[in-house]
């Protein structure tokens, strides 16, 4: 008998991801109660009646203000001190210096581990350490975001083109002029583009901390959905909506134009915005809120015996939330890839589209521990449901993305296969996802990777994973535990990060070039 | 004779005015016809008017007496195309393009499953013969091919679609002599080795190569938008062809809107 021969190709590896869909789904429906369908229908007609109550509209304009500024100013210092970091640690830095490259290896490994813990860990931890005060998500979200960003640039400057760079350094430039000549440039563009998006990643961080009592519009959306007031809960989220889409919208513009009329001086003129956002963004938040002035409390956690780190190691079920972890991710991981494909494939249409990247906007903009909460009106805690959150929310983000990069690509394929006479969505899966299959997928890989971080989120409220033991373990000033759980997340996320590395430049690989290994 | 596919006073404006103007041709079955015409005639404009993937300004196109707007999208397959730049999916191989083709009458589950693994083997190595392509490449990346193992992919996707009439826009363009004449072979049904049950009936070709008129049945010359010319090859004149390549202005027909 011939052997059946599978290969999928890289638009169906964006859709069998979904298979995830089938146990979550199973789960949830099976876990669904009547008694919240009441709660259900209620939370829903509430979207249509959001409350006005002056009181809370106060209330609220100082919770969006206090999320922006956050947002603002985490974004403004990690993005400069991520700058930095990316510069030291890159090894053409230290190479056009005629130095050994060794230390930015050293430096890189250095700055894994604050990239390795989620900013609301980093929030949780600071609280505990400095207490409540209203910089601490500003430094929950610098910590990681400078990490991440410092990567970035590092992965940037280290992948370009060193012709240019050799070029000047023979001509006898000194290193950092022909640094900034040579890969200045061509870093720029990135660097703008990049920029961007961790300000929106910042605006939803800061939301985020705000849901765990870090302060703004977070705090208030947490407060109204947890006491069923969900007429005042649908006010503050219609606000946030409105914030991240016209943040959204200003930044695509400002890419626009920046890709229409390169500015030679935009690099400079990005961080001078950047260094305004920071102090005006400060300045706000001191406004806001008047107690900043006050000295931090300090006290610092004491650092556990070795005796009570070995007996934690002991107590902790370490295969269970291991297990608990991983399959969260993927399942997670699963929706998030294939259900914006899988959407898009059912729907092809033009109208369908547009009502599919609002949806996206509603669930991306939305923190998963409240989707969570929301979820759990009708049916009861289980991991499926905390992965239907966490999938959701980056199925959010990888949905904007999938659609905005299916509209700048080439029509011609799909142009060509319509012409066959296929059908719609034939014509679309072989047409449209596939010119963009290995793209996206190189985005899932690292989207996968995020929520590997993120499971900490959701693991709280629905009591699983790793990351839900860790908060745990802080609540009960169980420091033993808490260092070897941070210590454990730290590790699987770097092995996440590696994985999904190599899986992404498995994806960038040219069709031709992965074919021949 | 029976008549395919028919363009009635057929305009399109494009953003610098007319690019096609009042065009009326009938297109019969069996008919081979070389559709000459300088740069920026209109010739690749009225191809994609005629397969249907650009919507005309004014006039009517019809398939086998019916209006093309009227028909469903898997009529469509009776039209075959073969584009200037091929439009093959380069993150495909070679089969899965080939069996694009084949799409206007398969389900959606067939589609996913030609993603997943080999199906209709059998057919696409006839149709990658017919092409001239050796089956070896055939779980290749078409990004892997040559320009000219290319466009035998394309030619090869045009075989198993099965179209009626065949559309092709300057499949010449970027061919050595030798490829041009097995091209040109295969398109017009002139060679003794290929079977007819894939090949089409009736074939329109784009070309810039008015010494090849005799292997075709008729000539439709283009310019500025306009049908300058349409006669049997065999009695167009070496002036016309020298006035359809003049830069002389050609005056619009009476009563259209410039």
């Amino acid at each position: 008998m011939k052997r059946l021969w599978l290969r999928p190709s890289p638009a169906l590896l964006c859709l069998l991801p979904g298979l995830a869909l089938v146990p979550v789904l199973w789960v949830v429906v099976s876990g669904l109660h009547s008694g919240g369908l009441e709660s259900w229908v209620g939370f829903l007609a509430a979207a249509l009646q959001p409350s006005t109550d002056p009181l809370l509209l106060q209330s609220l304009r100082q919770g969006v203000q206090v999320t922006l500024a956050t947002a603002l100013v985490g974004w403004g210092l990690s993005t400069l001190i991520g700058l930095l970091i990316g510069v030291i640690s890159s090894d053409v830095v230290w190479w056009s210096h005629r130095l050994p490259t060794w230390p930015a290896a050293c430096l890189r490994r250095l700055f894994a581990l604050p990239r390795a813990v989620h900013e609301l860990l980093w929030g949780l931890l600071l609280l505990q350490v400095v207490g409540l005060h209203p910089w601490v998500a500003v430094a929950a979200i610098t910590i990681p975001y400078a990490a991440l960003v410092g990567r970035v640039i590092r992965d940037q400057l280290d992948s370009l083109d060193r012709r240019p760079l050799k070029a000047l350094l023979a001509g006898g430039s000194s290193a950092p002029a022909a640094l900034l000549t040579s890969l200045g440039p061509p870093l720029q563009p990135v660097l703008m583009s990049y920029g961007g998006y961790r300000l929106e990643c910042a605006l939803r961080s800061a939301t985020l901390l705000g849901v765990f009592g870090l302060g703004g519009i977070g705090t208030e959306l947490q407060l109204t959905l947890q006491s069923l007031r969900f007429n005042e809960f649908w006010t503050g989220l219609w606000l946030l909506i409105g914030l991240s889409v016209g943040l959204e919208q200003g930044l695509a513009l400002w890419r626009r134009q920046q890709h229409r009329r390169p500015c030679a001086w935009g690099g400079v003129f990005g961080i001078g915005v950047i260094v305004l956002a920071c102090l005006a963004g400060g300045h706000w938040l001191n406004q806001l809120l008047g107690d900043s002035a006050m000295p931090l409390q300090w006290m610092l956690p004491p650092w556990p015996e070795p005796g009570a780190v070995q007996a934690a190691a002991g107590e902790l079920p370490w295969l269970t939330l291991l297990q608990q972890t991983l399959e969260l991710t993927l399942l997670a991981a699963g929706i998030a890839i294939a259900l914006p494909p899988l959407c898009l494939l059912l729907v092809p249409g033009g109208l369908a589209k547009r009502l599919l990247l609002a949806a996206w906007t509603l669930i991306r903009v939305l923190p998963p521990p409240l989707t969570l909460l929301m979820l759990l009106l009708a049916n009861v805690p289980s991991l499926a449901l905390a992965a239907l959150a966490l999938g959701l929310q980056n199925a959010g983000v990888m949905g904007r993305l999938l659609i905005e990069a299916l509209d700048q690509q080439s029509q011609q394929p799909l142009k060509a296969i319509e012409a066959t006479g296929a059908g719609a969505r034939q014509a679309w899966l072989v047409g449209a996802l596939s010119p963009q299959s290995r793209s996206y997928l190189a985005y899932g890989a690292y989207r996968t990777d995020v929520i590997l971080r993120e499971t900490v989120v959701v693991g709280l409220v629905g009591g699983t994973g790793l990351g839900w033991m860790l908060i745990e373990s802080l609540s009960s000033f169980h420091w033993a535990a808490v260092l070897l759980l941070i210590g454990c997340f730290a590790v699987l996320t770097l092995v996440g990060e590696a994985i999904s590395d190599a899986l992404r430049q498995r994806w960038l690989r040219t069709p031709e070039e992965a074919s021949t290994g | 004779m029976i008549t395919l596919l028919e363009l009635k006073k057929v305009g399109l404006l494009g953003r610098d005015g007319a690019r096609l103007m009042d065009v009326s041709i009938k297109f019969h079955a069996g008919q081979t016809v070389a559709l000459l015409g300088p740069s920026g005639a209109g010739k690749s404009s009225l191809l994609a008017i005629a397969n249907g993937s650009i919507t005309p300004s004014s006039g009517q196109v019809s398939w086998r007496g019916i209006p093309l707007r009227k028909r469903s999208k898997r009529d469509r397959r009776s039209i075959g195309t073969l584009w200037q730049d091929l439009h093959l999916v380069e993150e495909m191989t070679v089969l899965q393009n080939v069996n694009c083709g084949a799409l206007g009458r398969r389900s959606l589950m067939w589609a996913l499953a030609n993603l997943l693994f080999p199906v209709d083997s059998v057919a696409c190595r006839r149709c990658l013969k017919q092409a001239g392509l050796p089956e070896e490449l055939m779980h290749r990346p078409v990004s892997a091919l040559s320009g000219g193992q290319r466009q035998r992919v394309a030619l090869a996707r045009l075989f198993r679609q099965q179209p009626e009439l065949v559309l092709a826009d300057e499949p010449l363009s970027s061919l050595d002599p030798a490829l041009v004449d097995e091209l040109l072979n295969t398109l017009l049904r002139q060679s003794p080795s290929h079977s007819a049950d894939t090949l089409p009936s009736s074939t329109v070709i784009c070309l810039h190569r008015p010494d090849l008129i005799h292997r075709f049945d008729r000539v439709i010359g283009l310019k500025q938008g306009q049908v300058v010319l349409d006669a049997p090859a065999a009695d167009v004149s070496q002036e016309q062809l020298h006035d359809l390549y003049q830069r002389r202005p050609v005056p619009p027909p009476p009563g259209s809107v410039q």
